[in-house]
């Protein structure tokens, strides 16, 4: 694997000069020289080390996903639908109070505040939107820190910068919630654990988000802007009726603009990912769909995720469901879907069906699998 | 022209640094000890920007009878006062022969920019290799003891002037620094002299 | 050292060749000396001014090398003795106001002009020849091989001038500037109360009378060539020109300046004396042709030995194609022939290289196996780029234009210039700088860019001038900026001297060069009366320096002003004030060679002042050389650089 290992200017050229940045922040503060700064990585200084974290550790250089696999489950990877999983159903929130501020069933939150409760955990990496609703990486301590990070940005965070920013003495327990590329990188960084920075073994608990996408700040910023006040916005949603809408909900109003025009905003970094449901996670998280208003779809992967579920039904503040049928096909042809989608962009990239550029190390014959109608 | 006796002719010392060890100061007041004993003597220092850091080296050409162009020429040095151990090693790599003697302070000052530094005991090795009469002089340390240590260079000047390799004695030197430090300064560098005619008498 | 201006003729000091520069001046009589400090001529106007008072001169510092030979001209117009000093580049600047001069001539008193050469460019950007220049404009050239002949020929220039009624030129070499030997003392000049007046003298159509209106030229071009040739007449007799060999040498070398002690040790070490014979021209422009002929007839072989350009060599080869069929036999070496360079300094081995090949002999400067043993020894030696002083304020201002700039992220740079911050384009500016040429250039060029908007161009631009160098030639640019609405910042690193030179003052100093008290030119009220937007930082409180700076670099649109201010360093040193703070590192949260992969403290922001413990590989302070600034403090990202205030 030493033709992999490369510095920061390789990050550069091959990943964010490539525009195959997602924005996941595990490589910013890996080193000093890399900033995140009104939605851009930004390095400070031209470093000429050969082999750095910044390159190791980001989810879109070559990422060897057996090896991240065998670290995280304990088995090879599962290069199916929606990756590794023990159990899929449905989740929804009793807690009123957190139901209130949430995304969908506040299951996320929840969870968190369970395993914070149960000392499972003594810190959670969520991500939280500042006075002009940029979101940054933060480290919650308490429920009251945590239902501070409730609700979606739809953005990309950076979120990983928080987690980097634990210092290396630090034995604190940590819970990370993180999107495909997040949760990838963590993969990275637990089987290749930067010497300067606290043990990745540290991290006790990984919760997924299924994401389709995500919004550029540095250029959605200016547009939302035009839109509003940001430090008045109070949240963003895309309603499941009516569809096809961003909906801003300020102090006084509330902005519903076509998902049309959200459009040029999205990272183009996204159209090349591969993972809709955030595999490399403990638990993963999405919604459930318009006809199951307040659900979400979770996915159970592993041993402790499938407990801190079990516990929180156990403790009445959580409900499940079976998943019907019907959803779970859904679900599993739309992450397909993007990994065909994925595929085909990558290799239109690289034009080479062998060369897929950071997914690394899937069996044989998957090529012709995902270049299939 | 000079009573006293010069070993050869011309007679050239070097004295090599880094910029901002006082080496502009050094050969100055080793000119002007020539001088006053009557000789012919060209003195030529880096100066500018060479002087911000780099490596600079200082020329002494002393004759009884005419005066020399600045530069030594190439493997004719006959004295090397080095105030860093990798410069000193860079002179007696150009000036450097069988004869040379050389007095170095052997405290490294680390080039800027994370440029390796070489194992300071190989640095030692590789001059007294090329120099059987090296002497090492603690200038920076006992610059440090006495709470500054922009006395190096002139507990370096106490070194030269003490091993007796110039025609110059200590005499010649001190009215030098009385007209260069007022008062208590004069007291200080005059006790770093002595300090420096100590040290190579010890070593 | 006893003062430059003492009476003791005959008595033999250890002068630097910039010294005997000033003495012969002053020993000249000079009423009036102006320069622009630039090494490796600095040191001789600030030993004229330091007598100045005593020696009833007026001395000054002028804002550039044009104003300062104005400021000559207006003096010898006026009847008095002018002398002006600067490096090679000032010819360029002064240059507009030579070409007319010579025109007008000089007044009854005579205008002497040193310029000292940089071979090698050891303290330049670059190693101009400025003797072509008194070619071009028809002045007469000397050039001195020494300290003391510098001082005689200094004196001797004023003749000339007179004699001609041209500004006389005396050229220097580093060598020859910064090198110290024993000079044995003139007299200096009677006392004598002259009244400065400027004679009326306007008579358009009489040529012959000096007069200080350049123009109609062709009546002034052709004089100016008859005044010329009365120089060649009085060089042919100059005893600056000597001859050192045999009658009739198997080579002979003609040489001048610095190479003159090169070529006479060269023939020493060789033991060639009896074969060659050297010629040693002091006055090399216009040449003495006659003199020049005399010698080139009792010999076979010609070896020119001069610094840069192939000048003497050229002039002499233009005579020899004169004189044929007389001269048909002869063969030269020199830069044409590729036995020297045409670039570079010249050296005694050098020369020694040279005569071995065309007298074909050899020579062994040391033992062969010390020799191969010392070519080794010395591969372990490292580089030693220069760098900026510990505690330099610059160091803090590049590493806040580079944030700056980074997380703007527009590819923005930085118009560099002419000072100790020309190192910004190398590691200890953290390469911010991409453009470097003359003084003023920076701005001029920002202004370039700046109004390329329509062609789409839209990085921020950062011109970087010194204080000096502002009022030398960043004003004028800086003027144009403002009114061609030209969009770049210009930053203004104000620390309070003219550092790289040697700490002269400067209009905003508030002193002259004799140390006065003078007018401050404040340069934040020139700056926002010109209608520029104007900041004043320290670069030390780095954070609020990056914001300013960034939301400078985001206003976009029109010439914004930064005034960097922070004294330098070595003024501070020289002015006893010490910083406020003592370093040390906090070993344990330090992460050594893991912080950033690697060291980002002793490897990037490279301060002399921090140094790596190899025992532990972990950051240290040297206390040898760190003067407490405090900056590494606040670029540590896991804060192990401790400041305390010092007592």
């Amino acid at each position: 694997m030493s033709n992999y290992r490369k510095g920061a200017r390789e990050l550069f050229e091959e990943v964010i000069d490539q525009g195959l940045c997602t924005g996941c922040g595990a490589c910013v503060t890996a080193c000093p020289y890399i900033v995140a700064y009104e939605g851009r990585i930004v390095v400070l200084d031209k470093c000429t080390i050969a082999d750095g974290h910044c390159y190791q550790h980001c989810p879109r250089t070559h990422t060897d996903m057996n090896a991240v696999s065998e670290k995280i489950f304990g088995v090879p990877y599962d290069d199916g639908e929606v990756g590794h999983a023990l159990d899929i159903h449905m989740v929804k929130s009793k807690d009123a109070e957190i139901k209130e501020k949430g995304q969908d069933g506040g299951t996320v939150t929840t969870l968190l505040a369970l395993a914070l409760e149960e000392e499972m955990i003594d810190v959670a990496v969520c991500t939280k939107m500042d006075e002009e609703k940029i979101a940054r990486g933060y480290l919650a301590r308490t429920r009251a820190e945590l239902l501070e990070c409730a609700g979606s940005s739809y953005e990309a965070s950076f979120a990983l910068e928080a987690y980097r920013s634990i210092p290396k003495e630090n034995t604190e327990k940590v819970a990370i919630v993180g999107l495909g590329c997040q949760v990838e990188a963590l993969g990275k960084i637990k089987s290749d654990p930067a010497k300067n920075r606290a043990n990745p073994d540290n991290i006790k608990l990984t919760l997924g988000l299924f994401c389709g996408w995500a919004l550029r700040p540095d250029i959605f910023h200016p547009y939302l802007k035009g839109l509003c006040d940001p430090s008045q916005a109070v949240k963003f949603d895309i309603p499941h009726t009516p569809h096809y809408t961003f909906d801003v909900y300020t102090k006084s109003d509330t902005k519903s603009v076509s998902l049309d025009d959200i459009r040029p905003y999205i990272n183009l970094a996204c159209q090349y990912c591969w993972d809709m449901t955030a595999e490399f996670s403990d638990i993963s998280l999405g919604s459930a769909g318009s006809r199951f208003p307040g659900w979400n779809t979770v996915i159970v992967r592993t041993k402790t995720g499938s407990d801190l579920v079990k516990l929180a039904k156990a403790k009445g503040i959580l409900e499940t469901q079976a998943l019907p049928g019907q959803r779970l096909a859904h679900l599993k042809t739309v992450a397909l879907k993007r990994k065909k989608t994925a595929f085909k962009n990558i290799t239109d990239k690289t034009g080479d069906k062998k060369d897929l550029l950071y997914v690394g190390g899937l069996s044989e014959g998957i090529a012709d699998k995902l270049s299939e109608g | 022209m000079s009573r006293r006796r010069l070993r050869k002719e011309p007679f050239n010392l070097i004295i090599s640094g880094v910029g901002g060890q006082g080496n502009v100061l050094l050969s100055a007041f080793v000119g002007a000890a020539l001088l006053n004993e009557g000789f012919m003597v060209s003195v030529a220092d880096t100066f500018g920007v060479s002087q911000r850091g780099g490596s600079v080296t200082s020329h002494i050409k002393i004759s009884k009878k005419t005066l020399y162009s600045s530069v030594t020429l190439d493997g004719k040095a006959d004295v090397i006062l080095g105030m860093e151990p990798v410069e000193t090693l860079r002179a007696l790599g150009e000036f450097g022969n069988p004869h040379v003697v050389v007095i170095v302070n052997p405290r490294p000052i680390y080039p800027s920019g994370g440029a390796t530094y070489p194992d300071l005991d190989k640095v030692k090795r590789a001059i007294t290799k090329l120099s059987s009469k090296t002497k090492f002089v603690n200038a920076t340390e006992e610059a440090l003891k006495m709470g500054n240590p922009i006395y190096t260079n002139i507990i370096l000047l106490g070194s030269l002037v003490g091993a007796n390799v110039l025609p110059i004695t200590k005499e010649t030197m001190m009215p030098i620094l009385k007209e260069r430090f007022p008062g208590k300064l004069l007291e200080e560098n005059i006790k770093a002299f002595g300090k420096g005619m100590e040290l190579i008498a010890k070593a | 050292m006893a003062s430059i201006a003492m009476n003791k003729p005959g008595a033999t000091v250890l002068l630097m060749g910039n010294e005997a520069v000033a003495r012969g001046a002053i020993e000249a009589g000079i009423g009036v000396a102006a320069a622009y400090p630039g090494s490796p001529s600095s040191e001789v106007l600030t030993t004229i001014a330091g007598v100045a008072k005593q020696m009833k001169i007026h001395a000054e510092w002028s804002v550039n090398e044009k104003v300062a030979m104005e400021v000559a001209g207006g003096a010898s117009f006026a009847g008095i003795r002018s002398f002006c000093a600067m490096k090679q580049n000032g010819a360029n600047v002064a240059a507009d106001f030579l070409v007319n001069a010579n025109m007008t001539g000089v007044g009854d008193a005579g205008m002497v002009v040193f310029i000292s050469d940089d071979p090698g460019g050891m303290t330049s950007n670059n190693e101009e020849d400025s003797r072509t220049i008194t070619k071009w404009l028809d002045n007469p050239l000397l050039e001195p091989s020494s300290a003391q002949e510098a001082k005689e020929m200094i004196k001797w220039a004023y003749e000339v001038s007179e004699a001609v009624n041209l500004v006389t030129f005396v050229r220097g070499v580093t060598r020859i500037s910064y090198t110290k030997s024993n000079v044995m003392l003139g007299e200096l000049p009677e006392k004598k109360e002259k009244k400065a007046f400027f004679p009326d003298l306007w008579d358009m159509y009489n040529p012959k009378k000096s007069k200080f209106t350049s123009g109609p030229f062709p009546i002034f071009h052709k004089p100016l060539h008859e005044k010329l040739e009365k120089a060649r007449e009085i060089f042919e007799r100059s005893t600056f020109n000597q001859y050192m060999g045999p009658e009739h040498p198997e080579l002979l070398i003609i040489t001048c300046g610095a190479c003159t002690s090169y070529c006479t040790e060269a023939v020493d070490e060789l033991k060639a004396g009896e074969r060659v014979g050297i010629l040693k021209l002091g006055t090399t422009w216009p040449l003495p042709e006659k003199l020049v002929a005399k010698h080139l007839s009792t010999t076979k072989t010609v070896l020119f030995v001069e610094e840069i350009d192939p000048f003497v060599e050229r002039n002499v080869m233009e005579l020899a194609a004169s004189l044929l069929p007389a001269t048909c036999d002869l063969t030269f070496y020199g830069k044409r022939s590729g036995h020297l360079a045409p670039y570079n300094e010249q050296s005694t081995n050098l020369v020694i290289d040279a005569l071995v090949d065309i007298l074909g002999t050899t020579y062994q400067a040391r033992d062969l196996t010390y020799d191969e043993e010392a070519k080794k020894a010395i591969q372990i030696v490292p580089d030693r780029p220069i760098n900026m002083c510990a505690g330099c304020p610059h160091r803090a201002t590049f590493w806040a234009v580079k944030k700056a700039l980074q997380l703007d992220g527009r590819k923005g740079f930085v118009c560099g210039d002419i000072g100790c911050y020309a190192m910004g384009f190398t590691a200890p500016g953290f390469f911010q700088s991409r453009t470097m040429h003359a003084m003023g250039s920076g701005a001029g060029v920002a202004n370039g860019l700046g109004n390329l908007r329509q062609f789409g161009f839209d990085q921020p631009v950062i011109a970087m001038t010194g204080d000096s160098t502002f009022y030398h030639a960043v004003l004028p640019a800086l003027v144009n900026g403002v009114y061609n609405n030209s969009s770049f910042i210009l930053l203004i690193l104000d620390n309070s001297a003219t550092a790289m030179t040697g700490f002269q003052p400067h209009p905003g100093t508030g002193l002259l060069a004799t140390g006065d008290p003078a007018k401050v030119v404040d340069m934040e009220a020139v700056c926002r009366a010109m209608g520029a937007d104007v900041r004043v930082c320290d670069p030390f409180d780095l954070e609020d320096t990056t914001k300013a700076l960034l939301s400078m670099i985001k206003k976009d649109g029109g010439t914004r002003v930064i005034i960097m201010r922070h004294m330098c360093q070595l003024v501070k040193a020289r002015r006893k004030i010490t910083n406020k703070y003592r370093m040390h590192v906090d070993k344990e949260r330090c992460l050594g060679d893991t912080c950033g992969c690697d060291n980002l403290c002793t490897r990037i922001l490279g301060c002399p002042g921090l140094m790596v413990d190899r025992e532990i590989s972990k950051a240290a302070i040297d206390e040898a050389l760190c003067v407490g600034c405090g900056l590494c403090a606040d670029i540590c990202p896991s804060s192990a650089i401790i400041r305390e205030e010092a007592i």
